[in-house]
């Protein structure tokens, strides 16, 4: 669980640091992939309810911290998509590739819908269409190809983790 | 079951405080928003770090494509540069005039009282909804929330938030930015809005133009200085096109910004000198 701990908090923050400078360079077609998003879907994936509960939050606090205009707010999404992948990831083969790579896919669409919802519908902006063509379809492919990385060094952390826990229990 | 239940209970309280929370650091310059320089201050350093990396490489490719290209345009700077002198000096002559004729008239000058601090940019926005940066400057260095924020072309923004060694800006192209503005020309009112379709493209928007407004392709758009937040006289950008819906009474702008948002890597903040000379104490 340590282990776990100490290597998800280093994680956050490589990915807030890649995140805030680099991806700009590299988004496409002015999108950019949300890697935090795509960490909280994968320790959720292959974790507990907390896990993907506690995850989420911390991910969400992160970017709450670098770009958000409010506390919270992020945290609170985060926390929620952590606790939904979580609870639907005992119907899945969970530690398939594919898996990851759809469920990110519909995450990305709910999350960012919601993100759209709560910060720019109550302002008035009632275009459903344009956000979803040109924002949100373009960054659910963007971060279904990304989540491949992430999910297999997320997994690779998961089996280090049992890997000690056993040998801690044998002696 | 209790078990459930009691798990339940934990989210709800959760949800719960966040939500308030979230209530609390609404208000401008909440204590709740420190909680941000946790991560900023010990991020700050590698962003820059990052940041002064991508721009050697960036020089350095440069520098190969282009050599051949430098020498002629110095060649032609050089010729320039002559040119500019003679002008500079016949300026600088028109400069002492009309400070004079300023002096003479007591004409306040808005930006004597006006600090400029210079700050590089070291971190963009996380999602992809918002258009807001981060500099390396932050209440430490005096930059204090709702300062307006220009480079040498025109405006960009104003700060929305100042951590401890780093600030949040928003531009002016942000969806959730609005200035308000004169036309150079006719000295009309007007908004100059952010917009979801055309921040991409580095594009706002024109509001509020009333039927008998003479607007054109073109036309300078400067900061009215109403609002308090943005100084009077600052070049937002010009119009590059006029758009009606139905009629004269419902017709925006699309507006090119002076400055190129897709490049900024060094701005200016304003900052008004008696809150600079104040920050020192506010911080002991």
């Amino acid at each position: 669980m340590r282990v776990k701990i100490v290597s998800y908090a280093v994680l956050i923050f490589i990915i807030a640091l890649i995140q805030s400078t680099v991806l700009g360079s590299i988004s496409v077609f002015n999108v950019k992939p949300n890697l935090l998003l795509i960490l909280i879907v994968s320790v959720a994936l292959l974790g507990s309810n907390v896990e993907g509960a506690v995850i989420g939050f911390f991910c969400g606090l992160t970017q709450d911290m670098l770009s958000g205009r409010v506390i919270g707010f992020y945290a609170l999404l985060g926390l929620y998509l952590g606790l939904g992948v979580a609870f639907i990831n005992k119907r899945l083969y969970r530690e398939n590739v594919l898996v990851a790579i759809f469920t990110t896919f519909i995450s990305t669409i709910v999350y960012e819908f919601a993100v759209y919802f709560f910060s720019m519908f109550f302002k008035g902006s009632l275009d459903l269409v344009f956000p979803f063509k040109y924002v949100i379809l373009p960054e659910a492919v963007y971060n279904s190809i990304v989540s491949i990385v992430i999910f297999l060094i997320v997994l690779k952390i998961n089996h280090w983790s049992e890997e000690l826990d056993r040998l801690s229990r044998r002696y | 079951m209790r078990f459930l239940k009691n798990k339940l209970f934990i989210l709800l309280a959760v949800t719960v405080a966040i939500l308030i929370i979230m209530g609390l650091s609404v208000r401008k310059n909440s204590k709740v928003n420190s909680v941000s320089n946790v991560l900023t201050v010990v991020l700050s350093p590698f962003q820059e770090f990052i940041n002064y990396i991508g721009d050697r490489v960036e020089g350095a490719a440069d520098y190969l494509q282009n050599v051949e290209a430098l020498n002629q345009e110095n060649e032609a700077l050089k010729l320039r540069i002559s040119e500019l002198e003679k002008e500079v000096k016949e300026l600088s002559d028109y400069r002492e005039k009309n400070k004079e004729l300023k002096e003479a008239l007591n004409i306040k000058d808005q930006f004597s009282d006006v600090e400029f601090l210079g700050a590089n940019i070291i971190a963009k926005d996380i999602g992809n909804w918002f258009n807001i940066f981060t500099i390396d400057r932050g209440i430490t260095d005096g930059i204090t929330v709702d300062s307006a924020v220009i480079t040498k072309d025109g405006l960009v923004g104003r700060v929305i938030s100042s951590d401890l060694v780093s600030s949040k800006v928003i531009t002016i192209i942000d969806e959730d930015s609005t200035v308000s503005a004169r036309l150079s020309k006719t000295r009309d009112l007007v908004f100059v809005k952010g917009d979801l379709q055309l921040k991409n493209e580095g594009l706002c928007r024109l509001d509020n133009i009333f039927p008998d407004v003479d607007i054109s392709v073109g036309d300078t758009i400067e900061t009215s200085g109403l609002g308090g937040i943005y100084p009077k006289g600052i070049i937002i950008g010009k119009v590059k096109e006029v758009r009606r819906k139905s009629s004269d009474l419902n017709r925006y702008a699309i507006i090119e910004p002076a400055v190129d948002f897709k490049r900024l890597e060094e701005v200016f903040v304003l900052e008004s000198k008696d809150n600079f000379d104040k920050v020192g104490e506010d911080n002991r």
